[in-house]
C-alpha cells in the first residue's frame, strides 16, 4: 500500500532491511515467511492513528476525556452523532427520529435491528432509558451533561421520551451526540456490575461498527469490525489507535510511516507548510480550547479593579501568541470559539492592548512598582508566554515572577478543598477544554464555582442569571446575545484577558484515507474512509 | 553463603521499605489531588470526597503507609483509581517492556564495551587505543536523549529501516525491530563507560605478579588475557553494572517517552503528573526491588568469579 522508496528516496526500505537482518541473524530467512505479515499489519485496510493519551475509561456513563470518547464513538451507538465536516451539526445515528415535543420533552424512535454483541439482543428504548438515567442515579461526574433530566418514559420497544425538569438546550449539542449519549445494554451492564454502575474498562458488549478486540496498555488500542453490525459499513477493517503523548514523537512516527493520521503541534505547522511531506494532506481546524490570563480578584494585590485592568491593557496578545504558538494561533475574542453560538466578533480590550492606558490604570490604583507572580503549567508554550508577559508587564512597571508547576500541582492551585494555595494565587495562564456548547464554558465561572474551578473568584449575579437562563433559550440569536453579554461581564471585571483557542491542525496520508473529523479536528474514526486506488 | 543471602534479603526488604516510605512522604508533601484529576472539572465536592475516602486519603499518612505495606504482604498493591484495574496487573504488565529494554541495552553495551576495553589495554597507547578512548569518552559525554533523537531521525525517518515508536508484539522480529533503536540509545553511553572501566582494570591486572608469572611460564597470550586477567578485571565492571541498574531505569524513562514505548518509566511519569498515588507506589516498589535484586546478583557474580570475595561472604 505504501511505497517506502517514495518517502525516503533510498533503495533499501525498512521491510527489506528487517528481512535482511532477520536472514543474516537466523540464516533461515525466505521470502514469504510470516515475518512480513507480523511486522507490517498496515498492509490491510488498517487505520493507524495517534491519540495523545491512552484510554482509561470506556463506560460512557462515567466518561472522562475526549480520547476515551473517540473510542466509544466506534464501539457504541447513540441517538445522534456530530456530522463530519467544518460546520457544527448533528445527524441521526441509532435514532430513526428525534423531536423536541415541547421544551421539556424529547421523543426519540430507535432504528430497528441495532444489535448488541455477545447475544445481548436488539437495542431498545429500555436500554436508552437505563443508559441515560444511570448517569443521574449513580451521581456520575458527568451528570451535568444531562442537566435537568428527570426520567425517560418508554412508550414501546423502540420509542421513548426524555423528560426534563426544565428546558436544556445543550442536550442537543453536547449530550446526545457526545459521550453521555451512548446507549449501553441494560442486561449486559447489570450482569457485570452490582447495580448498573461504572463498568470502567470492561465493556460487556458493543453496539457500534467496531469492537474492542485488543488493548495493550500504553501501546495500542485495536478495534476490529463488529460482525453483528448491520449499519453503514465503515471504511477500515481495523483501527489501531496508538497513544503517543509527545506531539513531536507523533510527528516523527508519522514521518517514519508508523502512523497515518496525527494532529501536529502548532510549532511544527510552519515547517510542514514550507516543506510539505510526501503523500500528505494538512488540514487546519480551529480548536475549542480556550486559553486566558486569569487574575485572582480576591488577592489583596489584585482587589483593585484598576490593577487588573492595568494588567489587561498591558498584555499584547499577538506578541504572546507569536512566542507561545509560533504565530500559528489566532487571537481569541472570548471563551467561546468561532463557529459556536455565543462567539464574539471582538473583545472589549483590543488584542494589542495599550501601554499608556495600562499605566493610567496603575496610577489610578496607586500601584506603581507592583510585584506579582504568575502560575503556569510546565509546558514550553506557557512558560514562553509567561516570559513574554514578564517583559510586557515590565514595560508598565509591574515586576512579574514566574512559578512553573507540574500538572498534579497546577490543577489544584485554586481549589479551596486543596488547602490555602488559592489565597496566594495571583495571575495564572489557564487552558480549558471545551465541548460545542457555550454553556460548558460559562458554567465554570458562576459564583458557586468560586474556589472550585472558578479560580479567579469572579462573581456576578447578572452573569449567573444569564447563565441559568441561556440553557433554556432555543432561539440561537437570542442565546448568542446572552453569551456575548456574559463574556463582556467577565472581561469588564478585569479578571480575564482572553488569548487564543489554539488550533487543531492534522496531517494524514492521502493515499490511504479520507478522514472525517468534527469541525474542531477531533477524529470520528467510524466515518474514515479508505482512499480508492 | 546462605547466611549472606538471608542477610541480603533482609537488607533488601529494608531498602525497599525505606525507599517507598520516602517517596510516599515526598509525593504527599507536594500539592496535588488525584480526585480532581480523576473526576475532572465537573466533579462536585461530594464526589471528590468519595474518591478521597475510597483511596484512603483521609487517613493519617503513617496509617496510609502501614496499610500499603500490609496490603503488599497480601499481594495487593491497590487499585488504579482511573481504570479500576489492580495496580499489580498494571505494573507487572509494563515491567517486561522495561526489563527487556534495560537488559538489551546493557547486553549489547557489555558485548561491545568489554572487547574494546580489553583491546585498548592490550594495545596500550597505540593509535587504536587512542581512537577507542576518544570514541568511549564521546559516547559517555553525548546525552542519551540526543542520541535517541538522532538515531530515530536517521534510522526510522530518513532510512526507514526501523520503526519509530511502540514496542511491537506481533512476533519475535517485530518486537526486536522495535527494540533496536531504544536499546541503542540507552546503551550507547554504557559502551564507552564499560570500555574505560575494563581498560583501566585490565592495565592494573596485567601488571600483577601472577600475570607476569604466567607469561614467564610461556602460557599463550590469549589464555593469559581471557582466563587470568579478564576474570579479575571484570569485577569492577560487574559491580558498576549492578549499581547501574538505577541509572538504566532512569534512562528507560526518556527512551519510553521518545520512542512512545510502554514501560515502567512512562507509567511512573504519567502517574506522578496525575498524582495517581497507587500506581506511583506500586511502580517504585517494583523498581526499587529490581535495583536491589540487580546489586545482589552483581555481588553473587563477583563472588563466583573471585575466591577472595567468596571467602568474605
Amino acid at each position: 500500500m505504501k511505497d517506502m522508496k517514495s518517502t525516503t528516496g533510498l533503495s533499501l526500505d525498512r521491510r527489506q532491511f528487517l528481512k535482511a537482518g532477520a536472514a543474516s541473524a537466523a540464516g533461515v530467512m525466505a521470502y514469504g515467511l510470516p515475518l512480513s505479515q507480523a511486522i507490517w499489519a498496515a498492509q490491510g485496510k488498517v487505520l493507524r492513528a495517534r491519540s495523545y493519551a491512552d484510554i482509561n475509561k470506556l463506560d460512557p456513563g462515567f466518561y472522562q476525556n475526549a480520547y476515551n470518547v473517540d473510542v466509544m464513538n466506534c464501539i457504541y451507538s447513540k441517538l445522534l452523532h456530530y456530522q463530519p465536516g467544518t460546520q457544527w451539526g448533528t445527524e441521526l445515528q441509532a435514532a430513526e427520529s428525534v423531536e423536541q415535543v415541547d421544551p421539556t420533552h424529547i421523543r426519540f424512535r430507535l432504528k430497528k435491528g441495532i444489535m448488541f454483541t455477545d447475544g445481548y439482543g436488539e437495542m431498545t428504548a429500555e436500554d436508552a432509558k437505563f443508559s441515560f438515567e444511570r448517569i443521574i442515579e449513580h451521581n456520575s461526574p458527568i451528570a451535568g451533561d444531562w442537566g435537568p433530566l428527570d426520567h425517560v418514559e418508554v412508550e414501546d420497544d423502540y420509542t421513548g421520551v426524555i423528560v426534563l425538569k426544565s428546558p436544556f438546550v445543550p442536550l442537543w449539542n453536547i449530550t446526545l451526540p457526545y459521550g453521555a449519549g451512548h446507549i449501553v445494554s441494560k442486561k449486559a451492564v447489570l450482569e457485570v456490575t452490582e447495580n448498573g454502575g461504572d463498568f470502567g474498562m470492561k465493556p460487556p458488549c458493543f453496539s457500534g461498527p467496531y469492537v474492542l478486540s485488543d488493548w495493550r496498555p500504553n501501546q495500542v488500542v485495536i478495534l476490529t469490525r463488529n460482525p453483528e453490525w448491520n449499519g453503514p459499513k465503515p471504511g477500515f477493517d481495523e483501527i489501531h489507535i496508538l497513544p503517543i503523548g509527545d506531539p513531536k514523537t507523533a510527528e516523527t512516527a508519522y514521518r517514519a510511516g508508523d502512523i497515518d493520521f496525527t494532529h501536529v503541534s502548532l510549532s511544527s505547522l510552519e515547517q510542514i507548510k514550507a516543506e510539505p511531506l510526501p503523500d500528505t494532506a494538512l488540514e487546519e481546524r480551529p480548536s475549542l480550547y480556550y486559553v486566558y490570563v486569569g487574575m485572582n480578584t480576591d488577592h489583596p494585590k489584585l482587589k483593585d479593579i484598576n490593577v487588573r485592568r492595568a494588567v489587561q491593557w498591558a498584555i499584547n496578545v499577538p506578541q504572546l501568541l507569536e512566542v507561545g504558538y509560533f504565530g500559528q494561533a489566532d487571537v481569541a475574542t472570548g471563551m467561546i470559539a468561532p463557529g459556536l453560538v455565543g462567539h464574539r466578533d471582538q473583545a472589549l480590550v483590543p488584542p494589542e492592548g495599550d501601554l499608556e492606558k495600562a499605566r493610567q490604570y496603575l496610577a489610578e490604583a496607586g500601584a506603581e512598582g507592583l510585584t506579582l507572580h504568575i502560575d503556569v503549567l510546565n509546558e514550553s508554550k506557557f512558560t514562553t508566554m509567561a516570559e513574554m508577559l514578564q517583559a510586557q508587564l515590565g514595560q508598565v512597571g509591574i515586576t512579574l515572577e514566574i512559578d512553573v508547576q507540574d500538572p498534579g500541582s497546577f490543577w489544584t492551585i485554586g481549589m479551596e478543598s486543596e488547602g490555602q494555595r488559592w489565597k496566594d494565587m495571583q495571575l495564572i495562564i489557564q487552558r480549558f477544554s471545551m465541548v460545542p456548547d457555550p454553556y460548558y464554558a460559562t458554567t465554570f465561572f458562576t459564583c458557586d464555582q468560586v474556589g472550585e474551578w472558578n479560580w479567579e473568584r469572579f462573581c456576578s449575579k447578572r452573569f449567573d442569571k444569564l447563565n441559568a437562563e441561556a440553557v433554556a433559550i432555543t432561539d440561537e440569536s437570542k442565546r448568542a446575545k446572552m453569551y456575548h453579554e456574559m463574556q463582556d461581564i467577565m472581561e469588564n471585571s478585569g479578571a480575564y484577558r482572553f488569548l487564543t483557542h489554539e488550533g487543531a491542525p492534522y496531517i494524514y496520508r492521502e493515499s490511504i484515507m479520507t478522514p472525517a473529523t468534527r469541525p474542531d479536528g477531533r477524529p470520528l474514526y467510524r466515518f474514515y474512509d479508505v482512499t480508492s486506488a | 553463603m546462605w547466611f549472606y543471602l538471608a542477610r541480603r534479603l533482609l537488607l533488601a526488604v529494608a531498602i525497599v521499605m525505606l525507599a517507598v516510605t520516602l517517596l510516599f512522604v515526598m509525593i504527599h508533601a507536594v500539592p496535588g489531588d488525584p480526585a480532581a484529576v480523576i473526576l475532572g472539572p465537573r466533579a462536585t465536592p461530594e464526589q471528590i470526597a468519595q474518591i478521597h475516602e475510597k483511596m484512603g486519603l483521609d487517613d493519617p499518612l503513617p496509617l496510609q503507609i502501614v496499610n500499603f505495606f500490609v496490603d503488599v504482604t497480601r499481594g495487593d498493591m491497590g487499585t488504579d483509581v482511573f481504570t479500576q484495574r489492580p495496580v499489580s496487573q498494571i505494573v507487572l504488565g509494563q515491567m517486561p517492556y522495561t526489563i527487556t529494554l534495560i537488559l538489551s541495552a546493557i547486553t549489547w553495551a557489555t558485548l561491545v564495551g568489554i572487547p574494546l576495553g580489553c583491546y585498548s589495554a592490550i594495545r596500550r597507547n597505540s593509535l587504536i587505543d587512542k581512537f577507542v578512548g576518544v570514541i568511549s569518552v564521546s559516547a559517555i559525554a553525548i546525552p542519551s536523549f540526543v542520541m535517541a533523537i538522532y538515531a530515530l531521525l536517521i534510522f526510522a525517518v530518513w532510512l526507514g529501516w526501523l520503526p519509530a515508536i511502540g514496542a511491537g508484539g506481533d512476533g519475535f522480529w517485530d518486537t526486536l525491530s522495535h527494540l533496536i533503536l531504544p536499546a541503542f540509545a540507552v546503551g550507547v553511553g554504557w559502551v564507552g563507560y564499560i570500555a574505560r572501566i575494563v581498560r583501566a582494570s585490565m592495565l592494573e591486572v596485567l601488571g600483577e605478579t601472577h600475570i607476569r608469572m604466567a607469561r614467564a611460564f610461556g602460557l599463550p597470550e590469549r589464555r593469559i588475557v581471557f582466563r587470568y586477567a579478564l576474570t579479575l578485571a571484570i569485577l569492577p565492571t560487574v559491580t558498576v553494572l549492578g549499581v547501574g541498574m538505577a541509572h538504566l531505569l532512569s534512562a528507560a524513562v526518556f527512551a519510553e517517552v521518545v520512542f512512545a514505548r510502554p514501560g515502567l518509566g512512562a507509567l511512573i511519569v504519567h502517574a506522578v503528573d496525575t498524582r495517581n498515588y497507587p500506581i506511583v507506589m506500586g511502580t517504585v516498589l517494583v523498581t526499587t526491588a529490581l535495583f536491589v535484586i540487580s546489586t545482589t546478583v552483581a555481588d553473587l557474580i563477583n563472588a563466583a568469579l573471585d575466591p577472595r570475595v567468596r571467602e568474605g561472604l
